[in-house]
């Protein structure tokens, strides 16, 4: 409802004016979410001002900003952080960018499997890959290296997952998919007579790809190079399963070992507040690159039929590119993981004796431990909790905003967003701050707090884009016809939003059970989560333990997948 | 009792006055706001809706007050009994036909039974009996149209108000639904309010028209008082089909004026004068273009209003024609029937003659 308010005078306090259009209750339910939301942001930004003990407070200083900044590897730290993000969106989005590309605009062939290939590797989750992968790269123990030794003689080290190629060829490949959503409507939807006038003009095809094609589709193309950009520098698994033992260093691992390993919470949160400044300048440009692409606007609401190129013989190259980066995506983890968790432990040669030496203990052991079980009912659980309560608090806070007429209620749009500037860890870092001796600390509610804090922007933003394409004259329609707000809401606005609720449920659900980052820092004995666990086994060594586990896992999640798919008739797309 | 009384109301919408002190109140029948987009006629309707708050006055629909500044009243929308057809019909995609039409009865907790009676002869009344379990999507604008005022009708409101109903139609469907409309809503013999920013609309469908222009109301009046004694030039310019010039009453005798037309090279006018006409008033003369006489010849001596100027070009429009002649300084556009016979035509550059009836002229006093 567009009850705008001249900003002149105002005749009733806003409160008396929200009874009245019955609109209190949204209201109410926003400031709730909100202060949950805000709560962790200001505790990390207050308490990165003060040192002291956790739980004591001895008066505003400066002195954790300046152990910060005389760190002397401080700087090499910002380098690490920002090479080892660029070199990962480089590497996935660019690959993404080719691979929508070839499935939006050639004729390689098996379409319907090509389309699908790209995005399959998403259903791992990445603590699985690193996993896989650390096996696969690792410079003494891995089984690459292994084999060049083995078949082609090679003593030198080749592959080191502890490495910023390693660590970058992992996250790389975990933003493909980012790259591709991004690209393929663009290559999809392009409007043919941009490029037909070109032709016309006497440019050559590979001509108007260079001139034409390509350049229209560069601020999508930038627009995925930031969003990947900051998923790096947000990224918590790689960083420390792969950076840490490799000793270098980056901001996220930096605020992880200050916390967990050195229990000094100032110092961790004023890393923490660097490593914000740092989203911010990037939530920046991505904000930037957004806007530089809605004016580039190719995408128009006709169905264009893209023409496809044929390129020949490259078709089976393209094909092959496709193919191998779905190997490289989940093929070849997946079938490291399956293999290694039914060996009795974990070298190359066990490795190579495979299936010789085939064993099903790791999954008794994994079964039997009462730290694997509870975690994964929790993360199912809280998943599914989360995924609902999150969903419908978004959708409650951008009908606050754009269909009451609550005075203020814009604060919201600026509140629902700040957690996308903070990483998954700082908010954890802050709610461990917040709840250490309080009832909830080592609770599931602690848990699922940090979840929904961690979430909420997509299932804020998700709803916010719907609703603002939804007629008000809907709503309004529904109001003279003598509907009240709840009515309204969920008559109206809730079943129209239906499908888009479905991919937001869907895409949290499968973002929580898989995370790490939020809740590695506020598991508990009793109360673990099913993704810390298997990266607390890794941690240990325990890697065939932490295969058997992750291989449980993801068969879950595949059943998880299907039954949404078929269940609900959801789209395959995140 | 009159169905809508709207006292002092104004609204500022950051700089601009969208609603400017409006007052009127209307008995009973359709009652049209007409005037050019930004003109306030939608914002009107929306504050008499509940759908906006204006920043003072007061609106009450058939005697009870529903939105009071002063008095801190403001019945929500939903409350106020009334029916709203959108621009764009604003009907609920998720819902069938029925179901749309069924929404609010359902929310009165109506008995089934009557729901569906009601639903079907609301459906019936506008001619879509059988579409009931159609989707919105799946229906023509003019269907789409009929569904919508059935929503509003089927709660039996006692003020239905329309917003536009037609302006998304093509023009052959409008001429047609326009006549449609009105007969339904005499019909039911229900009031309502219509906003439009189309002249020839408004008054073929309402008994009362407002012309609006920049949140005021400009001039309040059958369509035969509007188009035939506008009050103001800026409704003379827009109802239409006139020329306007400035002048200056000379002389006022027994309910006729004499003005100078310094434009028409000089020329001398009589018509029925306005209430409040005095010799040495500047004023504005509006002579309509359908209601003036050409000849190549002079007309006999004693002839009403004549004048003389050069004909410059004529634009064909099917059934009618326009004749622009220069008269002094000033063109003035004479548009003819095929079959008028007081307009004899002349080819371009001649010299002609015009006479005007003193009734085809409206002098509105004011600079």
């Amino acid at each position: 409802m567009s009850f705008s308010r001249s900003g002149s005078t105002t005749h009733w306090s806003s409160i008396k004016l929200a009874l009245r259009q019955g609109t209190l209750v949204p209201l109410l339910a926003s400031t709730v979410a909100g202060a949950v939301i805000v709560t962790p942001v200001l505790i990390v930004l207050w308490r990165s001002f003060t040192t002291g003990k956790l739980g004591f407070s001895v008066g505003l200083n400066l002195n954790n900003y300046l152990r910060v900044f005389a760190d002397r590897d401080i700087l090499k730290m910002l380098g690490n952080s920002v090479f080892y993000a660029a070199g990962s969106a480089a590497l996935g989005t660019g690959l993404g960018a080719m691979l929508a590309w070839i499935v939006a605009r050639t004729n390689t062939p098996g379409k319907a499997l090509v389309e699908l290939m790209p995005l399959y590797p998403i259903l791992m989750p990445p603590i699985m890959k690193n996993i896989a992968w650390i096996l696969l790269l690792a410079p003494r123990s891995g089984i690459l290296n292994g084999m060049l030794q083995q078949f082609f003689g090679i003593e030198a080290l080749v592959f080191n997952a502890f490495s910023m190629a390693g660590m970058i060829w992992v996250f790389g490949l975990a933003c493909v998919p980012l790259g591709y959503l991004f690209l393929l409507p663009v290559f999809l939807s392009f409007d043919p007579s941009l490029e037909e006038s070109a032709y016309i003009a006497g440019s050559r095809p590979v001509h108007t790809m260079m001139r034409i094609t390509f350049p229209l589709a560069a601020p999508a193309f930038l627009s995925a190079f930031v969003l990947n950009f900051l998923r790096g520098l947000r990224s918590f698994e790689t960083p420390v399963l792969q950076g840490t033992p490799g000793n270098i260093k980056v901001f996220v691992s930096r605020v992880y070992d200050s916390m967990a390993l050195e229990f000094n919470a100032g110092l961790a949160t004023a890393y923490s507040v660097v490593l914000v400044v740092l989203s911010v300048i990037t939530l920046y440009f991505y904000v930037r690159a957004t806007r530089f692409s809605e004016r580039y606007a190719t995408i128009t609401g006709k169905g264009y039929r893209v023409k496809v190129i044929d390129i020949g013989p490259w078709k089976y190259v393209t094909f092959l590119a496709v193919f191998l980066y779905f190997l490289a995506g989940i093929v070849l983890p997946f079938v490291v993981l399956i293999v290694v968790s039914m060996i009795p432990y974990f070298d190359y040669d066990t490795f190579m004796s495979f299936p010789s030496n085939a064993v099903l203990n790791n999954y008794y052991t994994v079964l039997k431990h009462p730290s694997f079980v509870t975690g994964l009912y929790n993360s199912l659980v809280l998943s599914v909790t989360i995924a609902i309560v999150t969903v419908l608090a978004g959708i409650v806070m951008a009908f606050t905003i754009h269909r009451t007429r609550a005075a203020g209620a814009k604060i919201f749009e600026f509140i629902g967003t700040v957690p996308l500037a903070f990483p998954p860890l700082v908010l954890s870092v802050g709610l461990v701050i917040i709840f250490l001796g309080t009832p909830l600390y080592n609770s599931l509610w602690a848990l699922g707090i940090g979840l929904f804090v961690a979430y909420f922007p997509y299932a804020f933003r998700n709803a916010s884009g719907s609703i603002v394409n939804i007629h008000k004259e809907l709503d309004e329609a529904a109001w003279v016809h003598g509907a009240r707000w709840r009515h309204v809401f969920f008559k109206i606005t809730l079943p129209i939003l239906k499908p888009s609720v479905g991919g937001a449920l869907f895409y949290i659900f499968i973002e929580a059970i898989r995370n790490v980052d939020v809740a590695v820092l506020l598991t508990a004995p009793g109360k673990e989560y099913g993704p810390v666990t298997l990266f607390e086994y890794f941690r240990l060594g325990q890697w065939a333990e932490a295969a058997a586990g992750g291989v449980i896992y993801l068969i879950i999640l595949i059943v998880a997948v299907s039954v949404a798919k078929f269940a609900f008739k959801m789209k395959f797309s995140l | 009792m009159s169905i809508i009384k709207v006292e002092n109301l104004s609204k500022l919408f950051k700089d601009t006055k969208a609603l400017d002190d409006v007052s009127f109140e209307f008995e009973k029948g359709i009652l049209s706001f007409l005037g050019p987009s930004g003109c306030g006629k939608t914002t009107l309707l929306r504050s008499i809706a509940g759908l906006e708050v204006p920043d003072t006055g007061t609106i009450s629909i058939a005697d009870e007050v529903q939105t009071s500044i002063a008095a801190g009243i403001l019945v929500p929308p939903y409350a106020r009994k009334i029916g709203f057809v959108f621009q764009n019909y604003a009907l609920w995609p998720h819902m069938t036909v029925f179901s749309n039409v069924a929404f609010g009865l359902k929310l009165r907790k109506t008995p089934a039974e009557e729901v569906k009676h009601k639903v079907l002869s609301a459906l019936e009344l506008v001619g879509l009996q059988g579409r009931e379990e159609r989707y919105p999507s799946q229906l023509s604008g003019g269907q789409q149209q009929r569904v919508a005022l059935a929503r509003s009708l089927a709660l039996e409101p006692r003020l239905i108000l329309l917003d536009e109903p037609l302006s998304n139609l093509d023009a052959k469907l409008r001429e047609e639904m326009r006549v449609e409309l009105k007969k339904l809503i005499k019909k039911v013999g229900i009031s309502a309010l219509y906003v439009t920013h189309d002249q020839e609309e408004a008054f073929t469908i309402s008994d009362a028209v407002i012309v609006m222009d920049a949140g005021k109301v400009l001039q309040y009046g059958t369509p035969d008082e509007i188009y035939n004694h506008p009050a103001h030039p800026f409704v003379a310019a827009f109802v239409g089909h006139a020329t306007i010039v400035d002048g200056k009453v000379v002389a006022v005798d027994s309910g006729v004026c004499r003005v100078l037309v310094p434009e028409f090279a000089g020329a001398m006018l009589i018509s029925a004068a306005p209430k409040q006409a005095a010799p040495g008033n500047l004023c504005k003369v509006v002579v309509r273009n359908g209601e003036i006489r050409l000849s190549p010849d002079k007309f006999p001596e004693g002839t009403e209003n004549v004048l003389e100027g050069v004909m410059t070009s004529r634009e064909y429009r099917g059934g009618l024609t326009d004749h622009r002649v220069q008269i002094g300084s000033k063109e003035i556009v004479v548009t003819s029937h095929k079959l008028c016979p007081m307009i004899r035509v002349r080819g371009d550059g001649d010299t002609t003659f015009l006479s005007i009836d003193k009734s085809a002229i409206s002098v509105i006093v004011g600079p």
